[in-house]
């Protein structure tokens, strides 16, 4: 019997086999989206948790490695939504800052916090799309959506990120 | 310039901006994550809510009361 199969019936064997095999994927995907690896692991962990008790509703002929970004992305935009805006999420070099390098990271720190007020799901499509340029494709899948609706959510994210940049005055 | 081209110049700006304000993240796991997983589990066991508890239930006084509904049940299913 093969394993997905194994797994679908509730085989403690195959789903530790199919934890194994996946869990770097799905940790991948996640921190990709909330940036943070200590939150990664934990919603890793909790995507995986919620796989096996959703082993029923998996589709035998459907692709494992899609159903499990599905539930890490549902996850991880529950993540988005209950996080504070203000929340910022880099990690400083050491030592005292030069001028110039101070005004980088403010203008930095402006465009995090442009992009943490951006509705949750398009915070999603944009980071996915444009900083880590995954596939629309594996997006619009990761997200239960086409492909046009992901295109239109980060048209939407450019232009509401263009005003609120242009509104704290940085030029891009 | 063309709305179109406009949408792409805008989208390839905002884009470089947030290549800068969020570096690359480290995607490699660190640590195996299946010893958690297990515990979670063993610690949130799978259970059968409440309202199946009931269905099961109800299904079961039907069939036993009026079990002529048997047949016409599983000719349905």
């Amino acid at each position: 019997m093969d394993l997905l199969r194994r797994f679908a019936l509730g085989e403690a064997d195959a789903f530790e086999t199919l934890v194994r095999q996946f869990q770097g994927e799905i940790y991948a995907w996640i921190v990709r989206i909330v940036r943070d690896p200590g939150i990664a692991e934990d919603l890793t962990v909790e995507t995986l948790w919620r796989i096996y008790r959703a082993r029923h509703q998996f589709r035998l002929d459907g692709n494992f490695a899609a159903w499990a970004r599905r539930i890490a992305t549902n996850l991880a935009l529950d993540h988005l939504r209950r996080k504070r805006p203000e929340q910022s999420v880099l990690a400083e070099p050491a030592g005292a800052p030069q001028p110039d390098r101070l005004l980088q990271r403010e203008t930095r720190e402006m465009i995090q916090q442009a992009f943490r007020r951006l509705p949750a799901k398009l915070q999603i499509a944009a980071t996915l799309a444009l900083v880590e340029e995954q596939p629309y494709d594996e997006i619009a899948d990761a997200l239960g959506t086409s492909v046009g609706a992901v295109k239109l959510r980060v048209f939407r994210a450019v232009r509401i990120l263009r005003k609120h940049l242009n509104h704290l005055g940085v030029r891009t | 310039m063309t709305e179109h081209l406009r949408a792409e110049h805008e989208a390839r700006q905002i884009r470089e901006a947030l290549q800068q304000a969020f570096p690359p993240v480290n995607t490699e796991l660190r640590r195996d994550l299946c010893p958690a997983v297990l515990r979670k589990l063993e610690a949130h066991p799978v259970r059968v809510p409440w309202y199946d508890w009931v269905l099961i239930g109800l299904s079961t006084s039907v069939f036993l009361f009026f079990p002529q509904l048997i047949p016409v049940f599983a000719y349905h299913l």
